[in-house]
């Protein structure tokens, strides 16, 4: 689906990506995985536009995105959940699912909606509530919900279950797969819960210091002796 | 119970001149908040936009004996056009992040810049008509209804025509909510797909499209030289910093309490002191605006009301 080539990118001239190769499968879940600071969610907000690409590729359907606007990349299909702020706090929860629809046709739009409440029931008493006053667990599900308006292909979520529950961690991960089976996203993530977020994807990546430190399949990671150190680490942490 | 507030034709009047001050006060601020919240640009040249309009409506009747009122349409496409012209002026610095008090001082240069052409053009104007337009009112073409002045009646009814076309913007359009979420996250709206400079510039078209309506209204109630917006210009930052800068309906609530506030105060204290404190009406504003930059930085809209409350019972 997407393929990073010799990806250099930062913040202005503050570079933290360096010489990133990876490739994202078409309907699966990759994880990212890393320590603080190592790039993780700088590769997702490089790969959506919101970054300074100092050289590399990103090819999308056999073309290089690595120069298109973010608001263009939305209108590709690729959907990307900021950690925080990732919903319009002023606007109530229905105008926030049908902003998610802009770029759709009015129909389109309402049917997305349809869908997005088949997959977030949770979300139908509570539309005409200002998203500022959501619970986290609530505002959670509202911008992944609004990722479903949006008929996006590809889903990129930094961390979703940060600062959430177990419990709720567990019900966002559910909802996570279900999006990938039921609707075939390819969906990219970046979780600090790297085991838990391991164990319900397809492949796996390990950031260090702005370079891919192992790429393979998720189960490969787990097992893999670098993980085990990383984990070691938090635990040390 | 109103004849007992109004003792006299005097207060009367300065009621009345109060509304229609605060009125177009309004329209003024709202643009302000408008450009500041999308852009972050707190816009010096307001005020001259209006007098752009002014001076428009000057135009059409001396030229064409366009009664201003019948201008107004016009004067809102003039001051939308103004809008652009500056929002692409500024927009190469927008762009590079310049920082608040850059963008500050080049909205200064951009209302001198405005200041000087306004006041060549009243020149120009002069001579095509063969008597000095430098100066104007148009008080002495206003009509009058039940004893009040036509200013209060048109004023009153074109704020709330443009409210109520905002609101239904903002609220029931498709481009106005993704501008309402352009306004609180920028980023995010690009994640939605949003082209959140054309909301930006939408933004600017707006603002200087109400200041050119407002600027048709000036003249009725008070006298327009070039350099009146650099006078106005402090009660329309006056209003929406009382108001509070991040919410629209700041330069609304702020509109009306820095427009009654400076006709009403500087009134009584005339009248209890003596006249010369007529000139000083702009004291009150800037007094207002000062203590609540004190006591509620973010204006009336951003103080957290809940929270306020429930200290206030608890105590």
């Amino acid at each position: 689906m997407i393929k990073v080539k010799n990806l250099n990118a930062g913040y202005g001239k503050l570079q933290i990506l360096f010489d990133v190769n990876a490739k994202i499968e078409k309907g699966k879940i990759t994880t990212v995985v890393g320590p603080n600071g190592s790039g993780k969610s700088t590769f997702l907000k490089t790969l959506f536009g919101l970054t300074k690409i100092y050289s590399g590729e990103i090819i999308f359907k056999d073309k290089d995105i690595a120069k298109v606007p973010p608001h263009q990349k939305a209108r590709m299909k690729i959907a990307y959940l900021p950690q925080t702020n990732n919903v319009f706090a002023n606007l109530t929860v229905e105008e926030n699912l049908k902003i998610a629809g802009y770029v759709l046709d009015k129909d389109k739009v309402k049917e997305r909606i349809e869908i997005a409440l088949s997959v977030f029931p949770e979300l139908k008493d509570i539309l005409k509530r200002k998203a500022g006053t959501l619970s986290g667990g609530q505002r959670q599900f509202l911008a992944m919900g609004m990722a479903l308006v949006r008929d996006a292909e590809v889903l990129m979520l930094d961390e979703p279950t940060a600062q959430l529950s177990p419990k709720l961690a567990e019900v966002i991960f559910e909802k996570i797969i279900e999006m990938r089976d039921n609707f075939g996203l390819t969906i990219l993530l970046v979780e600090q819960n790297a085991k838990r977020a391991l164990e319900i994807s397809d492949n796996g990546y390990m950031f260090v210091s702005g370079r891919v430190a192992f790429e393979g399949t998720a189960e490969e990671l787990l097992n893999h002796e670098k993980f085990k150190e990383y984990s070691l680490g938090i635990t040390a942490v | 119970m109103v004849k007992l507030l109004l003792k006299d034709l005097g207060e009367k009047m300065i009621l009345e001149g109060a509304i229609i001050y605060s009125n177009l006060l309004v329209l003024l601020a709202l643009g302000l908040t408008l450009t500041y919240i999308t852009t972050n640009v707190p816009n010096f040249a307001q005020g001259s936009y209006a007098i752009v309009g002014s001076y428009v409506a000057l135009t059409l009747l001396k030229l064409f004996g366009i009664c201003p009122y019948l201008s107004l349409p016009v004067l809102f496409v003039v001051g939308a056009i103004v809008g652009l012209i500056t929002y692409l002026a500024l927009k190469p610095l927008i762009k590079r992040n310049a920082s608040v008090e850059i963008l500050m001082i080049a909205t200064l240069a951009i209302d001198l810049i405005l200041l000087g052409v306004i006041g060549a053009y009243s020149e120009i104007l002069s001579q095509i008509v063969g008597s000095t337009q430098a100066k104007f009112v148009f008080a002495n073409l206003d009509f009058s209804l039940f004893g009040f002045k036509g200013i209060l009646f048109v004023s009153t009814f074109v704020v709330i025509l443009l409210l109520i076309g905002l609101y239904l913007l903002l609220y029931k359009t498709k481009f106005g909510i993704a501008l309402r979420a352009s306004m609180e996250n920028p980023s995010l709206a690009q994640t939605m797909g949003i082209d959140v400079e054309k909301t930006r510039l939408f933004s600017w078209i707006l603002s200087g499209a109400l200041a050119g309506v407002a600027g048709g209204l000036l003249p009725f109630m008070q006298e327009i030289v070039p350099a009146t917006g650099d006078l106005i210009i402090i009660s329309i930052f006056a209003a929406s910093i009382v108001g509070g800068l991040r919410h629209i309906s700041g330069a609304l609530i702020g509109g009306y309490i820095i427009g009654i506030s400076e006709s009403l105060i500087t009134y009584y204290l005339a009248s209890a002191f003596g006249t010369g404190f007529l000139v000083y009406g702009k004291v009150i504003s800037l007094i207002i605006m000062i203590a609540t930059l004190l006591i509620a930085p973010y204006g009336i809209t951003g103080v957290d009301w809940k929270k306020l409350k429930r200290l206030l019972s608890t105590s």
